[in-house]
């Protein structure tokens, strides 16, 4: 055996140490962020910035995902932005979706090392507002002359807080209900969506007689607790009301258990492995519930005529959540690099560039000019399942806050929706344990900075 | 006595580092005077020496690892949203959550059986594989890059390669249990066999690594021993037992400290497979920190996690070192 070392220190070793450990822990406390009993009033406000006095900067940076693989139809826009105004515009792939963009853009945050501008999901943006990481939009808009009335008024809306936009709307969704029309010919039913969910359940065993799954859901974070708001708000249930959890009324308990007795009494729903919509794609499903920005890929993935419709509705109406992705204007750069995001935000959801964007990626046309547009009037005649997603947004509301303003929101419902879509569980149980721990998210990381 | 040297002794017991000799003593004469120590002075040059040679790694190991180490305990004490330029003194808040969240029990389980599944895994098939790579065979050299080729392959490769391996619809193992008649598992929505999925695919990974040691190991271990121990009548597997394992001690010791740090701190193949899920049944205490800090933007509760997990590691190595060390033979 070799010798064991011994720790021997003297009154100076000991001394040097405890300096060294001492400044260290004085080290680490110095950054970082900065310390309060009192957080509130965390969102940036509109300093009174003259714009009029700003010359904007001659470059900046966008962190994107490229919602629906639109990094090409994003190049050409910042091509055509660049020839206009003369400013560059880097565009980052900063993630492969909307988590993971958010993720680095808290990271980046004071490190000088952001963007600016970056995509605001639906479950971001709020959080985005109340760490300050986002400039409010009214005035910088009202100074460059965005046409904010033109924007369509629920998806503008949807960025609104504290009597302030914190966002403009851009590759923005709702989901859709798509449908094999091939199978749909083969069971004998009506080449349409079916209306209600009831319609649907009559018409699910003609489906399963031919071999395939009637519907294909899908689970994981930012999509299962999306879905579901069709069958709760059809319901007559909510996630919340403000920052109140309703999880425990009969209405809501009445949507888990139907979509509970979907899957597992009555066999007609199937909860996909890895992506719900690749199933529908390949054939697996007759039918399924997918975001409008995937319309383009299963168009290009079915073997079979694809045909879409609204969400069915539930016993108290049509319901229908809006989804997807704004952008905003980090308030962490200079006043000269945020006009030059105004700018280019101005350009990027105009009336040409929204239409162009659209008919190129199956998104939601953000604009009401853009959604008149003889460009969009072409697509809806070329492909009339690009028109659905509009006509549906009639039947939309602005998402449960509980759900999209809420640090770890979405995960806590979609671990309670899991264990009710996958294992049966108790939906009361369940859903109690998703309130229990979104309203201590709710004290903890929400209410003392508000 | 007092005793002065200007010469660096630089190693041997902590006596000889000294570079002085406490002097012979007898009961007569009582417990000796404690002698009168100088402390002699590093000449300048050995000092410009040291920083030269280890300024570099030390300040590397100061600003990387102590540092974010010393500020993640900080942040521990804090309710932070990350991103926020803002947060609030907690004191033991988080630390408190953490151990009455009704979560952390299933996240410990998950994390134990996980740890456990994958070192204990891991040691064994690789000693296996090493007794098989350890014979003079044909193929044993193309066999040895297939074993240890996956350790270098990057993790989310991997991840997403198994993705499609384990595929209920489409996947190589669901075609394969057709052949037979059997239907594939539920490994993405079955938070159980998606937990022995992601052990596999990890095995599968780091197995070569725990292989390749061994084999070092076996190389070394004197034939002559094994020859002596067969003329006298001793069984290959009684061979095996009595004197290559007890030989391998020391290699057992290291893997099991190695395996054991890396298995605990893994993410890759999580986060390309079921992102913790489902129903965070393959979430660790490695992604509950990612996902806190991360996706929940909790960064404080985040640290404190961190920071238990750095206690439970600190533990683990030193339990290690203090009662496994003793009986290994090296």
């Amino acid at each position: 055996m070799s010798p064991r070392p011994q720790i021997d220190l003297d009154r100076r070793q000991l001394l040097q140490f405890t300096a060294l450990f001492g400044g260290a822990a004085a080290l680490a406390a110095c950054s970082g962020p900065s310390v309060s009993s009192d957080v509130s009033g965390g969102a940036a406000t509109e300093a009174a910035t003259d714009w009029a006095s700003v010359t904007p900067a001659k470059e900046i940076t966008w962190w994107s995902n490229h919602p629906g693989a639109s990094r090409p139809v994003e190049e050409e826009l910042i091509r055509r932005f660049t020839a206009e105004s003369g400013i560059n515009v880097n565009l980052v792939t900063a993630g492969a979706n909307y988590d993971e963009v958010a993720q680095k853009f808290q990271a980046a945050t004071g490190t000088g090392n952001g963007p600016d501008v970056v995509v605001a999901s639906d479950v971001w943006w709020f959080r985005y507002m109340i760490n300050g990481q986002t400039l409010p939009m009214d005035q910088i808009a009202e100074h460059l002359g965005f046409d904010t009335a033109d924007y369509n008024e629920t998806l503008y809306s949807d960025y609104r807080f504290k009597d302030a936009h914190w966002a403009v709307p851009y590759a923005r969704s709702t989901p859709l209900f798509y449908y094999n029309k091939d199978a749909w010919a083969a069971a004998g039913l009506p080449d349409r969506s079916p209306e209600t969910w009831d319609e649907f359940m009559e018409w699910a065993p003609k489906l399963a007689a031919g071999g395939i799954t009637p519907l294909g859901l899908g689970k994981g974070t930012s999509w299962a607790a999306w879905w579901f708001c069709n069958f709760l708000w059809g319901r007559g249930g909510a996630y919340s009301d403000e920052w109140t959890m309703t999880l425990d009324t009969p209405e809501a308990l009445d949507a888990a258990k139907f979509v509970q007795s979907m899957i597992f009494e009555d066999r007609v729903a199937a909860i996909a492995a890895t992506d719900n919509a690749v199933d529908f794609g390949a054939g697996l499903t007759g039918c399924t519930i997918a975001s409008t920005g995937s319309l383009t890929g299963i168009l290009k993935a079915a073997k079979f005529e694809v045909g879409t419709g609204f969400l069915p509705a539930g016993p108290e109406g049509p319901a229908c959540p809006t989804g997807g992705t704004g952008v905003a204007i980090s308030a962490d750069r200079t006043p000269e690099q945020q006009l030059a995001a105004g700018m280019f935000l101005r350009f990027l959801t105009s009336t040409d560039s929204t239409a162009y964007f659209s008919s190129n990626t199956g998104y939601m046309p953000v604009r009401t000019s853009a959604r008149d547009s003889s460009i969009m009037a072409e697509v809806y005649a070329k492909s009339p399942q690009f028109r659905t997603a509009v006509d549906q947004l009639e039947t939309t509301r602005v998402q449960d806050w509980g759900r999209v303003f809420v640090p770890g929101g979405d995960k806590e419902l979609t671990t309670a929706l899991e264990s009710i879509i996958l294992q049966q569980g108790d939906p009361a149980t369940a859903f109690a344990t998703a309130s229990t721990a979104i309203q201590r998210s709710f004290e903890q990381n929400v209410e003392p900075y508000l | 006595m007092e005793q002065v040297t200007d010469t660096p002794v630089v190693s041997g017991g902590p006596r000889e580092r000294t570079g002085h000799r406490s002097p012979p003593s007898t009961p007569a004469a009582g417990p000796a005077p404690r002698p009168v120590q100088r402390r002699r002075r590093t000449p300048w040059k050995a000092w410009l020496l040291f920083l030269l040679f280890a300024g570099p790694n030390v300040a590397l190991l100061v600003i990387f690892t102590y540092k974010p180490l010393l500020q993640s305990l900080y942040y521990s004490t804090l309710q932070w949203n990350i991103g926020s330029a803002v947060a609030m003194p907690v004191g033991f808040q988080n630390y408190a959550d953490w151990f009455t969240d009704p979560t952390t029990p299933r996240i410990i389980a998950v994390t134990l059986v996980f740890t456990l599944a994958t070192v204990g895994g891991g040691m064994v098939i690789g000693l296996l594989l090493a007794l098989v790579l350890n014979r003079r065979l044909r193929g044993t050299g193309a066999a040895r890059t297939v074993v240890v080729a996956p350790y270098v392959l990057s993790g989310v490769a991997v991840g997403l390669l198994w993705l499609f391996v384990f595929d209920p619809n489409f996947g190589v193992t669901a075609a394969l249990l057709r052949l037979v008649g059997l239907a594939s598992p539920d490994w993405y929505n079955d938070p159980q066999w998606a937990l022995a999925m992601v052990i596999v695919v990890y095995l599968w990974k780091n197995v070569g690594y725990v292989a390749l040691i061994y084999l070092a190991a076996l190389q070394s271990v004197p034939r002559d021993l094994v020859e002596a121990a067969s003329i006298d009548g001793a069984t290959s597997l009684r061979s095996f037992r009595s004197i290559v394992l007890p030989l391998l001690g020391p290699t057992t010791f290291f893997l099991a400290i190695t395996t054991l740090l890396t298995s605990l701190q893994s993410f890759d193949i999580i986060q390309a497979m079921t992102k913790g899920g489902p129903l965070g049944g393959t979430t660790t205490m490695m992604y509950q920190i990612y996902q806190e800090g991360f996706q929940s933007g909790r960064a404080g509760y985040s640290s404190a996690v961190a920071t238990i997990l750095f206690a439970v590691l600190l533990l683990v190595t030193f339990a290690q070192l203090k009662y496994v060390d003793r009986k290994v033979h090296y």
